[in-house]
Order: C-alpha cells, then structure tokens, then sequence
C-alpha cells in the first residue's frame, strides 16, 4: 500500500531520516517505537507529506506522491491522521469539525456528513457533545473525537503521531480502546507510539528507529522477547 | 432659557463672574452663529474619511498579509519567483510606510502626488488608508503566525486544500486572536482623521481651529471636538467589546 | 462611585484652570523691568519671563518675518517685524525671545500670557481688540489675490472659485464669512496652517487665488513661475503690534518706542530695506 525508498529528510544541516526504505501492505498495523529524536514522528509525517522529504520517493497505492505534480490534497483524504495535541478546530462544534472535511471535498453531501458523524460518535459514546464546542472536552475525548473526524473520511489508512502522549494516565485507555477496535475491523494503521502493551496487543510488526535509521523490526512477541540489537535492548530494559 | 437670550443678559452685565464668562465664551463655541452645526459637519467628514480608510485598510492588508503569509510558508526547494518579487514589494511598502510619519505622508500624498487634486477628503482618506493596510497587513500577519501550526496541519491531513484550511480553519481563528489589536489600530486610524486638516481636509479639527481664530478662545472648541472623539471612540469600543464576546462563544466551557 | 466622582472633579479643576489660563488674565509676575534709553517712559513692565520680551509670530510671511538662510538679525529669523521686535526688546533693555508657530497659535499665545508682544503683520480688527491692546499702525496692509497667469479668475468672480487662506488671517476670515456678510462661505474657502502652503496649493491648481498680504504675496509670485497678482487690492488694513489685554505698561512703552521710530525714520528704513519702493 506504501511503498517508501531511499527516504531522507533533513532540516537545515540535521539529518532526521537517512535514506529509509519500507514497505507497508495493506491490513498491517505497523507500530514504530524509539526514543526521542530518532525520526519517528518525521518519518510518520513524510507518509501524507506534513514534510516534504529531502530525497527518495514514497508511492501510495501506485501513485508517486512525493512527485511534485502530484495533487496532495486527493492523497490526503485517502489517509486519515491523529496528531498528539488532537488539533481540534477550536472555532467548531464537534459536528462541524468531523464534517466540514467530508463536505468540503465533496465526498459527501451535509445531510450524509451528519449522518456519518453522529453514526461515528454513537461507537465511541460521545454522540452527547456533538453540539458542545471542543474547549468543553476532556483530553481523552478530544482524542477519540480526533480520531472520528479523520474516520468520516473514509480513510484506507490511518496514521497514530503518539496520539496518547498528551494525554493523563486514566484518560489513555479510552483512546487506545478506540483505536483497537479500528484494528480489529482490519484498518491499515501506522502508530508512533510509547505504549508498549499497545505494541505488543495490537501490532502486527514492530520499527524501532534510532539516528534516522530503522535499526531493527519483527513480529511484536519475537520482537520484545528477543531484541537482537543492542540499542533495541538498551531502550526496551528502559521503558519496560 | 433660550440660550441667545441668556447671552445677551450675561453680557449686559457690568462684571460678569466666572461661569457668566464661561457660559458666554461656550456661547460662542457652539451656538454664536450656528456653529454647532460647523462641528457636525467637520464630524461626518471625520467620520466618512475613517469608514474609508478603514475599509480600504483592511482590504490592503488582508491582501499584504495573505502575500507574505504565502511566501513564508511556501515548501523549501519549492519558491514561486513571482510570489518572490510581490512580496518584496509588500515588505517595501510596510517598511515605508512604517518608517514615516503619517503627518509627513499626507503632505506627500497632498502636495505632491495627488497635487492637481481637490478633492481633499478623498486624498485623505486614501492617505489614512494606505498607511493603515501597512499596520493591519503586520497585525494579521502576527496572527496568521501566532496560530499553532497544527491547526492548519489537521486541516491538510484531512485532504482540504491551502484556500479551504485558510477558509475556515486559520482566518477565523487569527481574526479572534487580532480583533484586540485590531480594534487599536482602528482607535488610532479615527484619532489619525484629524491630521487631514493640515491639507485643508474639512474635518472637525479643522473647523475647531477656524472657530478658534474667530472667537480668539481656544478652550471650547479644543474641548468639544475631544469630547466628540471621545464619543465616536466610546461607540467603536462598544462595538467591538459585542464582536468580540460573539467571537468567545466557542471558548465557554 | 468615590472613584468615579474624584475624577469629575478631577476633571472639573482641569477645565477650570484652563478657563483661567484663556481668560486673559495674566498673573502679574514679580519681575519687572526698567527701560534704560532714553525715549522710552521709565514705567515698570511686566512680562512672561523676568529679564525676557517674547515675541509670538508665525515666520512664513515673507517679507515681515521668515526664517533667514543664514544668523538673520536675530536667532536666525529676519525680516520687517524681527527688526522692530529687536530694536523695541533693546530699547525696553529685555531680552528678545522669538516664538515661531502657526499665525492662528500666535493670536492666542499673546492672550494667554504664553508671548508678551506680537508682531506677525497683524492687522487691527475690532473683535482683536476686544481681546488684545493694539499700537498705532505701524505699516499698511493691503490684501491682494494671487492667481495663476492667464487664469480668468477677477475680483468679480472671486465668490464662485476656490480660495485659498492662512488660517486666522483676516483674508480667512472675510473669505469665510456667510456671503450675506460679505464673503464667499465656507465652501469656497480653505484654510491652511500658513502662506506658504496656500500658495503650494495654488500652484499645483488644487486652489484658483490666494488671498494674502501683499509683501509677501510678492516674494511668492517672484518666487514661483506662472502666478500673478490682480491689480485691484482686495483689501487695505493696518498692521498693529499687540500685547495682551491690559498690559498697559508694555502697551504704552512699545508705544513710545514706535513713535520716536517713526519720528527719526528708523521704520521708514526698515520697511525700504525689505519692500522696494513703487
């Protein structure tokens, strides 16, 4: 479904990314992990080109979108994303922050977009705020309505930047609940995560990255049993 | 008391005391010879010359803040030469505009470029509105800067374009987050309206000054045209405390 | 409430001093200054500053009193009124302190006990006088319109065109008038801050005429191409000095002073020196 090469990025004179190739099929739940300023959540962006890659390609779905001819906008409503500080339109009710997108792409008409969202909400149980403006929220709820309003695109893809990180200890499970779920309805899922049990439950592979390199992935259980590098095992006896 | 008449009795007095003095020196500001109506019609230039120069503010600012705003966002690698040379000139023009005074603009615009003009209200207005876009366009562009950039960001993820994401998600945001300083800007555009008298722009200070070389008493007609500033500043604060508590309706809790 | 009420009275005390500041009362200030030549009377005056005369006077008019290329006569000022405003401040042994503002700020600076005497070609009119004292006539003023050569602006026509004015001028005030007191309305008079700028204003064609004193609406013609002068005078005046409302002492000094000048031809010589004579 993606297929990356030779990717880097740098910004300035730092290098983030060196020259990562990857690919990810469809149905994957893809879970990265690594510690901070290893390049997670820049490679993450470079997948919807929230930054623009210094060098290599990355082709969605058969379509090079790192061309520049490339209309990013349609890539864009193909691939949903929940952002660490869930980025809700603050100027909003929730209903229009879930279907202004959908409305203004032309991919549904107002009266489906509403019916989108209030069928959405009714799964994660906040169908009582679609009125309430996001300040009125909890953290764990905006996430949830985040990840909502990247759903009522219909996304084949979804991309997780650590979307618990911000959140306070009892309000993580409500989010990851969610995002199981998603999972096991069979979306293709990319995780930038530090939710180890997340990892270990949900993925179907592990990337641990470090210098903007991915140093070592497998299978979660063979993964956290037996890391094979030593970075691997050093960050895992840290977080665990 | 007909006003006329107290007048003529305060002034067939052998020694008139202090508020007899007073009441005859504002007789002369505000009523001698009709002049009220003088102050009326200066106050309607005055504020005819603000709506002008406000809405041409804002249309040249929203337009220097959309251009700057753009350029500095662009991709890196990815720079519209185009885009490269208007920006240039806006930030001429804010610079320019910013490092002079507005008394020295007018006389140019008045003086100079407009110098076969007469219709002084209107060069005036121009002048206050060219200056004030330069003012504007940098308060926009410190709000459009000031927003987090994940705003825009969520609004790119979900597939909607530069305009749309601009649209409804970055503008009506960046608006609530100027209309303070906004608002400033429009106080002093209006106080700026007076300095249009210097190229003979019929506004309320200049026809203060006349009653002034008239009566030979400057108090009451300085006094009253304050007064009258204060009046029109009193109803734009009014206005904007409304907009602005119509804009905070998303942040109750 | 205590607060809001403070500040109304706060206020209250603001603009009741500022009536006492215009009411023309200046407070009689200790110093006083005696006139040492001989000619002037040996009265007591009183002015602004011990030891100082200062002089309030709008120096864009050309040839009474304008800002010098170079020192000028005095503090780099020169012109008609510089020089008698000189000779009088020596004469009443005072140093000569020269205020240069706008000619409508001059009117009120001597009122207000901000200028002791003002020479800025001042013409007599009754309503100054309610409000000033005014010296004999010293010289004449006569007011002449300024048009652009080949104009087909008359004396006649005046009323229907766009006149330009210096601010407080009597030429302003007359222009201005409703037409039923003999001006031309409010509509077809501007006011500017000075001469000069009228005349700019003439000369870019943003006015039809100027009126304006005829000493210095020669200097402008002379001094820009394409302007002329209408034969007919549009009015003759008398140029006063004036000091403040019942200054007498100073009034009658000045006085005095002007006389013995025109006596032994000091002021014919120094109108001869700045005007040519017809």
């Amino acid at each position: 479904m993606i297929d990356v090469k030779h990717l880097s990025k740098s910004f300035g004179k730092n290098l983030v990314l060196d020259d990562i190739s990857e690919h990810i099929n469809p149905g994957e739940k893809v879970v990265i992990i690594g510690p901070s300023g290893s390049g997670k959540s820049t490679f993450l962006r470079c997948l919807n080109l929230l930054e623009t890659p210094t060098a290599g390609t990355i082709t969605f779905d058969g379509t090079e979108i790192t061309d520049p001819k490339c209309d990013i906008d349609k890539i864009r409503q193909q691939m949903g994303m929940v952002f660490q500080h869930f980025n809700l339109f603050p100027n909003m009710t929730i209903r229009r922050n879930i279907t202004l997108a959908p409305v203004r792409t032309k991919l549904m008409s107002p009266a489906e977009a509403d019916a989108e969202a209030e069928k959405l909400l009714e799964r994660v149980g906040l169908m009582d705020k679609i009125d309430a403006y996001p300040a009125q929220l909890s953290g764990g709820q905006k996430q949830r309505i985040a990840i909502v309003r990247a759903l009522a695109m219909k996304p084949k893809l979804m991309l997780f930047d650590e979307p618990t990180s911000a959140l306070d200890p009892e309000m993580v499970g409500e989010v990851l609940d969610v995002m199981k779920e998603l999972a096991h309805e069979g979306m293709t899922m990319v995780v930038v995560t530090h939710e180890m049990g997340f990892a270990r439950e949900v993925g179907s592979r592990v990337l641990f990255m470090d210098g903007g390199h991915i140093l070592e992935q497998n299978e979660p259980h063979e993964f956290f049993a037996h890391p094979k590098e030593q970075r691997t095992i050093d960050f895992l006896s840290k977080v665990l | 008391m007909d006003p006329t008449a107290l007048y003529e009795s305060f002034k067939a007095l052998e020694d008139p005391g202090f508020w007899q003095e007073a009441y005859m020196k504002f007789y002369n500001a505000w009523f001698y010879e009709d002049r009220w109506v003088t102050y009326f019609q200066g106050l309607l230039t005055t504020v005819e010359v603000t709506v002008i120069a406000l809405i041409l503010g804002v249309i040249l600012g929203v337009v220097v803040a959309t251009i700057r705003t753009a350029h500095d966002q662009q991709r890196l690698g990815r720079r519209n030469p185009v885009l490269g040379v208007v920006n240039l000139f806006c930030k001429i023009y804010v610079t320019v505009i910013r490092g002079t005074p507005m008394m020295v603009q007018l006389m140019i615009m008045g003086f100079v470029i407009f110098k076969s003009s007469r219709n002084f209200t209107m060069v005036g207005a121009l002048s206050l509105g060219i200056n004030s876009g330069a003012y504007v366009a940098e308060i926009i562009r410190g709000g459009l800067m000031s927003l987090d950039p994940g705003q825009s960001e969520a609004g790119r993820s979900l597939g909607l374009g530069y305009l749309d994401t601009m649209r409804f998600i970055v503008i009506p945001q960046a608006f609530k987050a100027i209309l303070p300083s906004l608002g400033n800007e429009f106080i002093t555009l209006l106080k700026d309206t007076s300095l249009i008298s210097v190229i003979a722009g019929k506004e309320i200070v200049y026809f203060a000054k006349s009653i002034v070389t008239k009566t030979y008493e400057a108090m009451y007609p300085y006094v009253i045209t304050a007064i009258m500033y204060l009046i029109l500043v009193l109803i734009f604060s009014w206005l904007q405390g409304k907009l602005e508590r119509r804009l905070r309706q998303s942040d109750r809790r | 409430m205590k607060k809001l009420l403070t500040l109304a009275l706060a206020m209250l005390m603001v603009l009741s001093l500022a009536a006492c500041g215009s009411s023309g009362t200046t407070e009689p200030s200790a110093n006083s200054a005696t006139s040492t030549e001989e000619g002037a009377e040996a009265t007591d005056i009183t002015t602004v500053e011990p030891g100082k005369l200062i002089l309030a006077t709008n120096c864009q008019f050309p040839p009474y009193e304008m800002v010098a290329d170079g020192e000028g006569v005095y503090q780099g000022y020169e012109g008609i009124d510089i020089e008698l405003a000189t000779i009088i401040a020596e004469k009443l042994g005072l140093e000569l302190q020269i205020d240069d503002m706008d000619f409508d700020s001059s009117l009120l600076a001597v009122q207000e006990g901000r200028s002791d005497i003002l020479l800025a070609g001042l013409t007599y009119t009754e309503e100054r006088d309610e409000v000033m004292d005014f010296t004999t006539k010293y010289a004449t003023g006569v007011q002449v319109v300024i048009v652009k050569e080949g104009s087909d602006v008359t004396m006649d026509n005046l009323g229907e065109k766009l006149v330009g004015t210096q601010r407080g001028t009597t030429g302003y005030q007359y222009a201005s008038a409703a037409p039923e007191d003999g001006g031309f309305g409010e509509d077809h008079v501007l006011a500017y801050d000075n001469g000069a700028t009228a005349v700019q204003a003439l000369v870019n064609g943003q006015v039809d005429a100027v009126i304006i004193d005829e000493a210095p609406a020669e200097q402008y013609v002379a001094a820009n191409d394409g302007l002329t002068i209408l034969p007919t005078a549009w009015v003759e005046e008398d140029y006063c000095i004036a000091v403040d409302e019942g200054n007498t002492a100073l009034l009658d000094a000045v006085q005095a002073i002007l006389d013995e000048m025109q006596a032994d031809g000091t002021l014919d010589a120094i109108i001869a020196k700045y005007i040519s004579a017809d």
